[in-house]
């Protein structure tokens, strides 16, 4: 059976090759963005000789990249998206990107796997301290979340609605904030820094981590459970910290760090400000902070990941240790 | 102002740009937007809340038969669609690039005044409040007579759109007669063309890549430096486009036979360079504190605008849209002459062809 990974050359698609390298039998094709990229794969591949490594250099807009990748593949892991860019970059290299490789995949129904985020759920509709969970609705206004989010919402009706018309079988998972050496630091539900001094933002939230070995696993078991299909899945890991837990041991382990601590009612009243002055100077300042957006990430959610389990994944990985090999990296990163 | 509906085809970065500065403009709307990717067409009115989108440019002007079309497509597709647009009744905003090349260019121009509708490109730079002061300075004799004028803009091929381009073999910059010079240097040029406005000074164009090859595809051919001298009647002008030089900086220079200005884009200061005064060691040490003082007093000046809500950062772009919808209400002439707009794409054409012809001959060479 052979398989397409598509991102492959990101943080979690590494992660994910690897495991699915080290499968029985395993025949693999890569969608790569650089020779860097590719030759990385190469060198990780070298630890499972008897396995398959197809490695594509190309691009999810150029057709004929698109189309020399999903030849004759059986199930598409599709993890390419943009995190970074203009508004318009990031839709174009999820959103419009995803639509090629679906037409690409005309034909023949597939098994698509679609890594999507938490973020398409409709969090600032819930009350302080709900769960959410798979059967929590979907955001009503994407337009008002961050571009990211809204671009994964529109890739995943996208991937619904192009999937029921074609008959592909399609898993959804939606991963929370994927951690782990070689992740990035700091989540921006934990806070952000400006001019130099750190908003922690979180407080008591908890922060819905997946070290990236645990979600990679997660999509190689949703990807073969036959239940799953048609079903979608939060990807969080257990025993989570809550926000002040992260930062506190970040400083520990890390790096120290000159926070601000601004309460989720001061934060609201901050947004309101903001966006008053977003208005009235005719857009001067962005409006970095919106009653919506904090709503959406700091107003108390927690999180649950019971249907993911009961298909058989539980994270290999504890909390614990995966904070303690992350803040290691980090740390020699810094030195380094 | 009589209202006026907008249309925005191509709907990419600039164009979010372009719904925010209309937005800001009493008697002006969006009223539609449009790209052969509908997908794209669809976040940018969702984001906006404009009312229609379309991916037929030619259903858009059907239906909504707007007063005034924005295209904000790569350069390769201004032609078609100004021409589109003009035959169609509408006015027409194109960015810069205003078209591949001057024949091009000139075949825009000739419709629209053929078809009596008004065109205009996106030198959002020379309507910018900096650039619109060193004219006056120039129309009021304070700068006596132009000498030279030095205009520069560094870019970060690091940034947002570089990453883009240098990530995508097929992105629509590589496919540009002058690549990654032809989609930046009308802000470089239209600040040389204030001062020297001929058709024809002898130019000297030279460019070079330093970012390391290693792709094997288009994206090696793209050249990162670019080095021009104009030679004029009257005076002479460098032009430079850097994509390595660190910080970033964009300003214009013009050295004058009475006094020398810098209009600095970065910090947003019109500087008059200050010379010495007075003999000796003193007269060497006073120039730097006047020098400092040019820049305090622009940046007290910025922190008022700021107040105002006047430090917008597309300020520019917002003027030229004023002017250029005034323009059509009054029946008057457009804010950029089409003169200016032709004068600049021969330029271009003649930076590239020898930019083109350069780097043949340096492949003879090796």
């Amino acid at each position: 059976m052979k398989r397409l990974v598509t991102g492959a050359g990101g943080f979690l698609g590494r992660a994910l090759v690897e495991k699915l390298l080290a499968r029985p039998g395993a025949d693999l094709r890569c969608l790569v963005r650089s020779e860097v990229q590719a030759d990385r794969l190469r060198a990780l591949a070298l630890a499972y000789p008897a396995a398959q490594l197809e490695v594509v250099t190309g691009n999810l807009l150029a057709r004929d990249d698109v189309a020399r990748a999903v030849d004759g593949v059986d199930v598409v892991y599709h993890l390419a998206a943009s995190l970074k860019g203009s508004p318009a970059d990031i839709f174009l290299n999820t959103v419009v990107a995803s639509n090629r490789l679906l037409d690409a995949l005309a034909g023949p129904p597939r098994t698509i796997v679609m890594v999507s985020s938490l973020g398409v759920y409709g969090t600032a509709a819930l009350g302080h301290n709900a769960v959410l969970d798979e059967a929590t609705p979907l955001e009503p206004h994407p337009e008002r979340r961050d571009v990211y989010s809204h671009a994964k919402w529109r890739q995943e009706k996208l991937f619904r609605d192009r999937c029921a018309h074609d008959g592909h079988r399609l898993v959804i998972l939606r991963p929370g904030v994927i951690y782990g050496p070689g992740g990035a630091p700091i989540s921006a539900r934990v806070g952000l820094n400006l001019f130099g001094v750190f908003l922690h933002l979180g407080g008591n939230n908890v922060i819905p981590l997946t070290h990236v070995e645990n979600c990679a696993d997660a999509i190689v078991a949703a990807s073969e459970h036959p239940d799953a299909v048609g079903q979608a899945f939060n990807v969080i890991d257990d025993d989570l910290p809550t926000s002040r837990r992260y930062l506190s041991r970040y400083r520990r382990d890390v790096a120290p760090l000159r926070t601000l601590w601004i309460p989720y009612g001061a934060m609201q009243a901050l947004s309101r400000t903001v966006e008053w002055y977003h208005r009235y100077s005719r857009g001067q300042l962005p409006a970095v902070f919106t009653r919506y957006k904090t709503a959406t990430l700091w107003k108390g959610t927690r999180f649950d990941n019971g249907k993911l389990k009961r298909i058989g994944w539980s994270p290999r990985i504890s909390t614990r240790d995966g904070l303690r090999a992350s803040f290691a990296w980090l740390r020699e990163a810094k030195s380094a | 102002m009589r209202p006026l509906k907008i249309a925005i085809v191509g709907c990419g970065k600039i164009a979010d740009a372009h719904v925010e500065e209309v937005g800001k403009i009493a008697g002006a709307h969006v009223a539609a937007v449009c790209d052969r990717e509908l997908l794209m067409a669809e976040q940018l009115a969702v984001r906006y809340g404009v009312k229609s989108h379309y991916h037929d440019f030619a259903q858009l002007l059907a239906e909504i038969r707007p007063d005034v079309v924005h295209i904000t497509t790569p350069p390769q597709s201004h032609l078609a669609l100004a021409l589109q647009s003009l035959d169609a009744g509408s006015h027409v905003y194109i960015e810069k690039p205003f078209a591949m090349t001057r024949a091009e260019s000139a075949r825009i121009v000739e419709q629209a005044t053929r078809v009596g509708r008004l065109v205009t490109v996106g030198h959002s730079f020379a309507f910018d409040p900096l650039t619109i002061a060193l004219r006056q300075m120039r129309d009021d004799g304070f700068l006596g007579d132009v000498v030279h004028v030095e205009s520069h803009l560094g870019y970060n091929l690091s940034g947002a759109f570089g990453a883009a381009l240098m990530g995508d073999r097929s992105h629509w910059v590589h496919g540009l007669p002058g690549k990654l010079f032809h989609n930046n240097i009308d802000h470089v040029l239209h600040k040389i063309e204030d001062f020297i406005p001929e058709d024809a000074p002898r130019i000297v164009a030279r460019a070079t890549r330093r970012l390391p090859a290693g792709f094997g595809d288009e994206r090696d051919d793209l050249m990162d430096e670019l080095r021009v001298m104009l030679e004029g009647s009257t005076a002479t002008a460098f032009a430079t486009f850097s994509s390595h030089a660190v910080p970033v900086r964009h300003f214009a220079r013009v050295w004058g036979t009475r006094n020398t200005v810098t209009a600095d884009y970065v910090t947003r200061v019109l500087a008059v360079e200050q010379g010495e005064k007075y003999p000796s060691a003193i007269g060497r040490l006073l120039p730097a504190f006047a020098q400092a003082r040019e820049y305090r007093r622009g940046g007290w000046k910025n922190v008022r605008r700021f107040m105002r809500s006047e430090f917008q950062f597309f300020s520019g772009m917002n003027e030229l849209f004023r002017r250029f919808y005034q323009s059509i209400n009054d029946g008057g002439t457009p804010p950029i002459a089409y003169g200016r707009i032709l004068r600049i794409a021969g330029w271009m054409d003649d930076i590239f062809a020898q930019v083109e012809s350069g780097l043949k001959s340096r492949e003879g060479v090796r």
